[in-house]
């Protein structure tokens, strides 16, 4: 099972109506017949960079993060009815990402570049595209004719 | 004993100076010469501490709702993000940030022409002049 997270910019409103917004699209969600895990409220701040949706420009907006399963078929209907939504600015749905354990390899990375496998691995794959050299089979290391 | 007989079948080397052995057979000094003996099964101990990238020696998990965090691999002046011949981090943790900064911004969380003017006073991580190897351009 997949958890899934929701980023949902809202407009700037009245208490209530925000309520009211996240009771909508939290609905929505338990419609696809899915659930939710956790609601975080991230403030309300100033946007970076000003958004225009619905026919408004805003520059602020309230931050919500939702935390969620739903079957992954319904991902595309969840955002197309947040996009219908005129309170709702942006819509992002990430997945929920898990640490995964894995070794740093910067003391590899930081070696001079003959010492480092990605290197190697080139030098031998351009090594791959040169001309074939003549062997003349002879079992001395010199040209025995005359050139 | 045994240089005597030595010393009679070479008569003419009689100056010859033959040497034997000095090493007394007692157990007892034996033991002693060996407990002496350097340990050569030991570790080296001029071998070269890891280095680690900055992320992975704090074990910092890179998350795309940790602006701040992200903000200070991102350029003040392009909002572009920093390559790893900047910020001197391993491949993984580079590829992790750039992903995560790319979110972040397409969710709205994150400048992208500009470093936001609250980060600005944020220590620095690497020195952006001096990078660690030359741009690949």
């Amino acid at each position: 099972m997949i958890t899934y997270e929701l980023m949902l910019l809202l407009r700037i409103m009245p208490k209530p109506e925000v309520k009211q917004v996240l009771q909508r699209t939290a609905d929505q969600i338990f419609g696809k017949g899915g659930f939710i895990r956790k609601i975080e409220n991230l403030g309300t701040r100033d946007m970076p960079y000003k958004t225009s949706s619905h026919g408004m420009v805003h520059k602020q907006a309230s931050y919500f993060l939702y935390e969620f399963n739903v079957p992954p078929s319904s991902l595309a209907d969840l955002l197309d009815e947040y996009a219908r939504d005129v309170d709702v600015i942006r819509r992002r749905i990430y997945k929920k990402r898990e640490p995964e354990p894995f070794e740093c390899t910067l003391q590899e990375e930081i070696l001079p570049p003959p010492y480092r496998k990605d290197v190697q691995d080139m030098i031998a794959d351009a090594k791959k595209h040169d001309k074939p050299k003549f062997q003349s089979n002879t079992g001395l290391d010199y040209y025995p004719f005359q050139k | 004993m045994n240089f005597l007989t030595i010393r009679k079948l070479l008569p003419v080397f009689n100056n010859v100076i033959i040497r034997t052995s000095t090493i007394s057979t007692t157990p007892g000094r034996l033991s002693k010469d060996q407990e002496d003996q350097p340990n050569f099964d030991m570790d080296n101990p001029f071998e070269k501490v890891q280095m680690k990238c900055i992320l992975c020696k704090h074990n910092i998990q890179v998350d795309y709702k940790n602006v701040k965090l992200l903000s200070q691999f991102q350029s003040p002046y392009t909002g572009r993000i920093y390559g790893r011949h900047i910020t001197g981090l391993c491949k993984t943790q580079q590829e992790l940030v750039q992903s995560e900064i790319t979110k972040a911004q397409s969710a709205g969380l994150m400048a992208t022409y500009l470093k936001e003017s609250c980060f600005l006073e944020d220590p620095q991580l690497f020195d952006t002049e001096n990078p660690i190897r030359p741009h690949k351009y």
